[in-house]
Formats: C-alpha cells, structure tokens, sequence
C-alpha cells in the first residue's frame, strides 16, 4: 500500500504532501487510492502569487479610470464657466487663455500639434525604418553590437535636451538661413524627428531580427537576393512589429511637451507654415504648468485640453492596436474585414480591366511585348536596386548617428567648462556665477529610485501575468490594450493627473512622493510592453518541456521563462529608467522652481536635473544657458553609466543564448 | 577533369553580368556529353570553422532522376545538399572545396553568383517554411521577384505550380488566405509549388517528410515520383524505406564520406560495403 501511494523520491517534501492527502478521507465512490495523488491540489504560495501577478495587471484600470476621471472632472469645471462652451472651444479659431476677454477655441493648438506629429513622422519613418533593416539585415554582427546601443542612447536622451538643442542651435540657424521666427515649428519637427527615430529603429530592428531565418533560407533558395528577401519577406513579417513601432512613434510625438514648449513657442497660431511660431496643445498644459498663466479658467482650460489630447492620441491608439492585433493574427494578409473585402474587390477589377490600367501593368505588358514571353528582370538591374536600397538604409542609419554626435558635441562644448565641484556641490542661485546643482542632483536621483521602487515589480508582474497565466479571452485582450493605450497616454497629462490626484487629493502636496508616484504611473506601462515582447521572445518549448516535468506553471516561469527573457526586460526597465529620469512635463506641475535645500523625507518638495535644465534654458540670459548645458552634461553622465550598465548586462546575455 | 576557366570567362564577358553561367552555350568538348546531363562532384569539403563537415565527397547524380542521400544524423548529408545551391554561403564561417560540375559550370566558383543559381536549383527545408502572406503571394512571390509584373501571367503560373504540385484542389477558394492556415503537408507541397513556379531544373528536397504524418509524407512521396519526369530531384532523408521507394540511386554517408554510393536496389538489397549493410539493417554502433 505505501510502496503504491508514495512517489519514490528521496525528495522529503513531496512525502509531506502525499501523506497530507492520504489523510483527508477518500469519499470519492470507486475512487482508486492509487489516484489521490493526482488530485488537484490547492497551493497557497502559488495562487497569492498569481493574485499579486493580477493585481499588478489590473493596476492598469485603476490607471486608466483616474486618468479618465481626474481630465474629466477638470474639464467639467473648465465648461462650467459662463464665458466658455463645447462648440465654441471645439470650433474656435482663436486661444486667447488670458487677458480681459479670454477666447478659447482649440483649433489653433490642435493644428499646432498636428503640424508638428505629422511633419515629424514624415521624417522619422522612412530614417528609422530604413536604419532597422540596414541594423538587422545587412549589418555585421559587429557593427550591430556598436550600432545599437549608439541608437539606444539617443532614445535615452531626455526631451529637455532636445529642447535645448531645438531653441539653442537650431533655431538661430532656421531663423538667419530661413528666416523663420524666434520660435518655429520646424525646429521642433527637426529635432522631434531624431527624438522619434531610435523608437522607430529599436523597435523595427527587433521585429525584424524575431523573424525565424527558415524564412530567409526559404527566400534565398528560391534565388532572392539579400536586399529582396529583406523588403519582401522580412519587412512584411515583421509589419506588425514595425506599426507598432511607427505608431509608439506618433504617440511620442503627439504627447512630446518640452521640446515644443521650449522651441515651437507660446503663442497659438493658426497656421501650418512650419517657419512660423505655434502652440501644440501639450505646450498650452505645459504653459500653465510653469505658471505663466494666471490661475482660473484658463488652468481648468488645460484639463480640457488634456482631455482632448487624452482622446486623440487613445483613438490612434485604439484604431493602431486594432490593426496591430489583426496583422498578428492574420499572419499577414487579414482575412476578414473591410481591408481583405477591398483586396478581393481589387482583385475582381483586375481580371476586368480597371487594374490592368495601371502603370505597373502597362509597364509589365511593354515588357513581355519586348521579350516576346516571360517577362524576367535582369539580374543587373536586380543588383542596381539592391545597392541603391542598401546604401540609402545604410544612410538612414548614418544620419541618426551624425545627428547624435552633433547634439553631444554642441551641448559638451557648451557645458562642460562649467563644471566643478563648485558647481557640483553648490547650491542654486539667481546668479549665474555662484550658481550649483547638488539639491537638484539628488532630488533626481531619489526621485529615480523611487519611481522604479513602484515600476518595476508593477510592470513586470503585469506583464508576467498577460503572458504566462492570463488565457487569451476578451478581457485579457482588453487589458493588454489598455496597457498600451496607457503607455501612448501623453505624459503631460500624468502631470495633470498627478496633480489633481497625489498633490491635492492625496493630499501629498508638491513633494518627492507625488513626483516619484506620477513617474511611475507614467513608467509602468513601458516596463509592462517591453517585458511582455521580452517573454514571447523565450520559445515555448521551454515551457512545455518544463510544464512536461511536473513543473507548476509559476515554477516554469521563475525557472526558465523569466531568466531567458531577463535581458529584454533589464531593456525595458532601462528604457523606462531613462524616461523616468529625463522626463520632465508630468513632474513640471509638481518639482520645485527653486530650492536651497536638498530633500531629506517623501515628502519634502525637491528639485529634478530636467526640470532645473527648462527653467534655465528659458532663461533670457546666456550664462544660464550655460548652466543649462552643464546641468545637461551631468544629467547625461548620469544616464550614460546607467545605460552603459544595462547594454553590458544584456548584451553579455545574449551573447550567451543559445537558441 | 576540371572546367574550361578561360573559355567560361570568355563566355561569361560576352553577355549579361548577371546571367547565369548556365545559359551561355558552351561549345561541349568531345566525349564529355555523357556529363552534360549529370551533375558531378568532385573532391568537395566543407568546413564549419575548423570542424570538416564532408570529407572529399566525389559522385555523379544524373539528371531527370531521384537520388537519394542517407546516413545517420551529423553525417553532413545536408551540408552536402545545401553546396548544390550555395545555401552554405548563408552561414557564416563555412567553408567549401572542391568543385560541382553543372551544365559546363562550376556551382562553387566564386564566379558562379548564386542568387540566379537558386533560381535553377530550387530547394525544399525540412520544416515547411511557407512565408507569412496569403497562398497566392506564397507562390508569386519567386516569380515577382524575378521581374514578372503582369497579374494574368502570374495567375496563370500559379495554378499550375499548384496543379503541380497536386495543392490546387484544396487551396483553389481559399487563394487568398494565409498560408500559416494550412496544414503542415499542406504547408510542404505549397513550398514545393512555391519551388516549381521559378521553373528550376533541379529540386533540393531535405528531409521534406520529417515533420509530417504519413499520409502526407505518402502524398510528397507521390509527388516526388513524379516530379522525376521533369526535374533533377536529390533528396536527403532519415527514412530508408523513403529513399528505396522513391529514388533510382542512393548514396550512404558516414561521418561526413561517402561510403557507398550506388542503385538503390543494389545498395539496399545487396551493399558492398559492410558499414553500408549495418547501418541498413539497423545494426549500427
């Protein structure tokens, strides 16, 4: 009898257990002894971890609704006002916020902002995808190992610093070259463009290196060259990763705030001449943020305009998420909905003519015409247009990395003749001379560690649950969409939300706790997106064959899921850290302008590296900008070791991978 | 015997840069005829690194027949399979001696650009790797690639390939369609069709069957009788009883040689070598 129930194994736990089932009565009728140790079994540790996995994910919600709730409530107040209403602000030409007859029609900002995402897309897209395939494709393993971090720090660089480089070198040679205004859009496009590219190249680059290399063999065998299988197999395989890449982009450039703040200007024209001086909506939130703005309606104004952005940018979002998840799920061709009806009507008028009119046709008719049969391209001209298409993908990825090396110049140039322990240890002033930073440094860096304190066990234990325990039900669908529809939230609006939520509701005041609260609200969604890409990337054989073992799912995921898919998400949290600490509109509302001291409790007011960086960049005068840029340069160290520490970490990692 | 290098070079800067050896005419020296229709290698090794992969590997394969290559796993018959295309060059830090006589040309030669090459000598993976579109732009996809723009003509080639390659009746309404929806013979014989569209002369088949259940490795088997008629078919394969139905020669490797190499009557039903009969009988080691 116990040579039949007990396992034989020497391991004294698993005994433990089976006695424990033994002990409970066998009321099952017909219940063969021999079976109860199979029954289901409760474990306790397990399902409290799962629990707190949930949590985590339905964090999100939480998220979302006081997202929702806090613009909606401010909105509310901003309407409730006699002088404002709906269709005026929604059709009005004029955003005049302050002065004796305030005028609130969006039209001006909302123009602003389009000028600016879709101008810096249109640069961004062909550079970052192009970069991507160069990076994954035609670049050499080594050449990749340097390329990728290079483009990595460019994403690592914190808005603020764009900013200064859009006011401080850019804009003074649009203006004389130009003639374009003291401030001017297309300052902020330019350099949004780069700002937007290491999201489009990061991310494109990895879709792309995913792709199985069957796929490329299956190619090549059938007589493609490189450049072939890379734009039509690799490309449109790895199509969803490349929107979704394309569209964290938009998202980056529709909410970006202190580069439009600093460079685009603060006055609200109507007009998309990109020489002249706009205010994207995230500039009118910021303006009122910094005070500039008299308290009253025209502060509730910015609720509603948060709201609207909110809207927009959770509608591209939305309409993006569902093309993302049709592409997966289609595997590339959707085979339903109105694109595929469109492709089949397509393919109806083709046989009756209409496509046949087409250049590409006429083309193709002239060619069989000429060689009287099949119609084959020589492979000259195949070549010619590989070399064409590799040297501009190979240029793409230059001017990224020109353009780096352009800002890092300007800003050490400037920067780094300021800095000393003066400097260093000192405290600021309002003159530039005796000027120092040292409450500012360590206000960012306990507002750092802080914010990753709440992130990263939030985003991570999200994302473990979405990939490995959630099941692939409606609800779960949705929750990730909310995830990533959080993670596309402008960051402008985290500092609104921070403010009506932790500094007045809470009650936590303007102080290191609601500044470090708001980061990771902001933050966790990108822990939970780019670990999430990290666990699909761990082969699900690891799983089964764990799971085949007897291994419980949390122990396949502790044992061979998480460490596997650890240098992805030491990426995300890096990427994460790097916009928590350089991120400087949703802690605008709540950092202090200026302070003595350094913060010694959560709730003591503090001052940030960026924020510190806008004010004086703002400055009208230029020894401040030269604290600015020292201040930058510090800032900069700062995240260069951090990221110098992740890249090492994962890279060593990968390198060990074996799969 | 070794290539004409010069009359080929001669040949090769008269016409097109990018045409394919194969297709300039080369005047046949007499007595050499017997071997325009066979594919011959001789003395070819592959090196991984500094690991040998294939050992001096020389053999005849004629054409418009099936030959098969066995042996157990590691004994670098894939890594042979994959020379005839060049599939090697893929993989960094291989590398190939030796030479492949084909059509007057040498398959390895540096000269010899291998992308129109695959073109003639088509091949089929082991796993199937149908590309992530709809069936119809799995197979159009070799033919777009080589130019061929015209909707009505690539139709057309289409459905044949398909007819061929005895898909078409299961996939006709569905054209449209992910070819990630079929099932994995279906999956097989649409990469074989996808092989056929591009018209090669030659069909690199390794393992095809290896991750298919029988009755869809007993329809590739079909297939492959067939396509026989037609094509130069070399096929590598784990499965002995695979090779003695459908091939007409059979090569044994061991440990990167060639042991045997002979029909594949002869080789299963009375081998010359005793490591040949042992591995046949299944009593290895």
């Amino acid at each position: 009898m116990d040579g039949v129930n007990s396992p034989r194994s020497p391991d004294g736990m698993a005994k433990v257990q089976c006695i424990d089932v033994r002990a409970k009565p066998n009321n099952r009728p017909g219940g063969a002894q021999g079976a109860t140790q199979f029954k289901r079994r409760v474990r306790p540790a397990e399902t409290l971890i799962v629990w707190l996995l949930f949590a985590a994910a339905s964090f999100a919600i939480v998220i979302s609704a006081i997202i929702i709730w806090t613009l909606a409530q401010g909105s509310w107040e901003f309407f409730a006002d006699p002088r404002v209403n709906l269709w005026g602000f929604l059709t009005g030409t004029r955003w005049v916020p302050n002065g004796g007859q305030p005028e609130f029609g969006v039209l001006p900002l909302l123009s602003g902002t389009v000028l600016i995402a879709g101008g810096t897309l249109l640069i961004a897209t062909p550079l970052g995808v192009g970069a991507a395939l160069f990076m994954s494709e035609f670049a050499g393993r080594r050449a990749r190992s340097v390329l990728k971090p290079v483009i990595e720090l460019l994403a690592g660089i914190p808005s603020v610093v764009y900013g200064f480089f859009a006011l401080l070198v850019i804009s003074p040679y649009l203006r004389t070259n130009f003639g374009a205004s003291y401030f001017n859009a297309l300052s902020a496009i330019i350099v949004m463009s780069v700002m937007v590219l290491p999201i489009i190249v990061s991310i494109s680059d990895d879709a792309m290196r995913a792709v199985p290399q069957h796929l490329r063999d299956g190619s090549a065998a059938l007589g493609a060259t490189r450049w072939e299988t890379a734009t039509r197999v690799v490309m449109p395989s790895a199509s969803s990763g490349i929107m979704a890449s394309i569209l964290l982009g938009l998202g980056r450039a529709l909410g970006e705030t202190m580069v439009v703040t600093l460079a685009a200007g603060s006055v609200a024209h109507l007009t998309l001449n990109p020489l002249h001086e706009v205010q994207p909506m995230t500039a009118y939130i910021a303006q009122v943020a910094t005070s500039d703005i008299p308290p009253g309606v025209a502060v509730s104004a910015a609720f509603a305009v948060g709201l609207l952005l909110f809207i927009i940018t959770y509608v591209v979002n939305m309409i993006a998420g569902g093309i993302v998840d049709r592409i997966k799920r289609g595997g590339g061709m959707a085979n339903q909905g109105p694109t595929h009806r469109l492709w089949r009507a397509m393919r109806g008028w083709s046989t009756r003519g209409i496509y046949a009119l087409l250049p590409s046709q006429r083309r193709a008719r002239a060619d069989r015409r000429r060689t009287g049969g099949r119609s084959e391209m020589s492979m000259a001209r195949r070549y010619r247009a590989a070399k064409l298409g590799q040297a501009t993908t190979a240029a793409c990825l230059a001017f990224a990395v020109l353009f780096l090396a352009t800002i890092m110049w300007s800003v050490l140039s400037e920067g780094i003749g300021g800095i000393d322990w003066r400097f260093l240890k000192g405290f600021p002033s309002s003159r530039p001379n005796l000027a120092g930073i040292y409450p500012v440094i360590m206000g960012s860096v306990y507002l750092m560690l802080l914010t990753m304190l709440f992130a990263v066990p939030l985003g991570v234990g999200a994302a473990v649950y979405l990939n490995e325990f959630a099941r692939d039900t409606r609800g779960t669908r949705l929750l990730r969409r909310i995830i990533q529809n959080l993670a596309g939230v402008p960051s402008i609006v985290f500092g609104l939300v921070g403010l009506a939520v932790f500094v007045r509701t809470m009650g936590l005041g303007p102080s290191l706790l609601a500044g470090s609260l708001t980061l990771a609200i902001m933050v966790m969604p990108i822990i939970v997106v780019a670990t999430e890409e990290a666990l699909r990337g761990v082969p699900g054989l690891f799983r089964e064959a764990a799971l085949s073992l007897g291994a419980t799912r949390w122990q396949a995921v502790r044992a061979h899921v998480l460490p596997n898919a650890l240098p992805g998400i030491l990426t995300g949290a890096v990427l994460a850290l790097s916009r928590a600490i350089g991120e400087t509109a949703p802690i605008l509302f709540i950092a202090a302008v200026f302070s003595k001291v350094a913060p010694t409790g959560l709730l003591d007011g503090f001052l940030a590296l960026p924020v510190t960086i806008f004010y004086w960049t703002r400055h009208p005068s230029v020894a401040f900008h030269d604290l600015a840029a020292s201040t930058i340069v510090v800032l900069l160290a700062i995240l260069l070791t951090l990221n110098a520490f992740a890249i090492i970490v994962r890279q060593r990692a990968e390198s060990r991978r074996l799969w | 015997m070794t290539v004409p290098e010069t009359a080929m070079n001669r040949a090769r800067e008269e016409t097109d840069p990018g045409m394919l050896p194969s297709q300039v005419r080369m005047p046949s020296p007499p007595g050499t005829e017997r071997r325009d229709s066979m594919i011959s290698i001789e003395g070819v090794s592959v090196f991984y690194g500094a690991k040998q992969a294939i050992r001096h590997v020389s053999l005849e394969v004629p054409e418009r027949s099936v030959t098969a290559f066995i042996g157990p796993s590691g004994c670098g018959k894939s890594t042979l399979l994959r020379c005839f295309n060049r599939m090697n060059d893929e993989i960094p830090g291989c590398r190939t001696e030796g030479s492949i006589i084909w059509k007057g040309m040498d398959i390895l030669s540096r000269e010899v650009d291998p992308v129109p090459l695959r073109r003639k000598i088509g091949m089929v993976f082991q796993k199937p790797n149908p590309f992530p579109k709809s069936i119809h732009d799995n197979i159009a996809y070799g033919l777009r690639i080589g130019g061929m723009r015209d909707r009505s003509e690539i139709d057309a080639l289409v459905e044949r390939s398909l007819r061929h390659a005895a898909l078409w009746d299961e996939v006709k309404d569905r054209m449209d369609e992910s070819a990630m929806g079929l099932s994995g013979g279906q999956q097989q014989r649409l990469c074989i069709a996808r092989t056929l569209a591009v018209e090669p002369e030659v069909i690199l088949m390794d393992e095809p069957c290896s991750s298919l259940d029988p009755i869809a490795t007993g329809k590739i088997e079909d297939l492959i009788y067939h396509l026989k008629r037609d094509y130069t078919v070399i096929i590598v394969t784990h499965n002995m009883q695979q090779a003695a139905r459908v091939s007409g020669l059979t090569g044994f490797f061991y440990l990167g040689e060639l042991i045997e190499f002979d029909r594949t009557k002869q080789v299963f039903e009375a081998p010359r070598q005793e490591l040949t009969e042992r591995y046949i009988t299944g009593r290895f080691g």
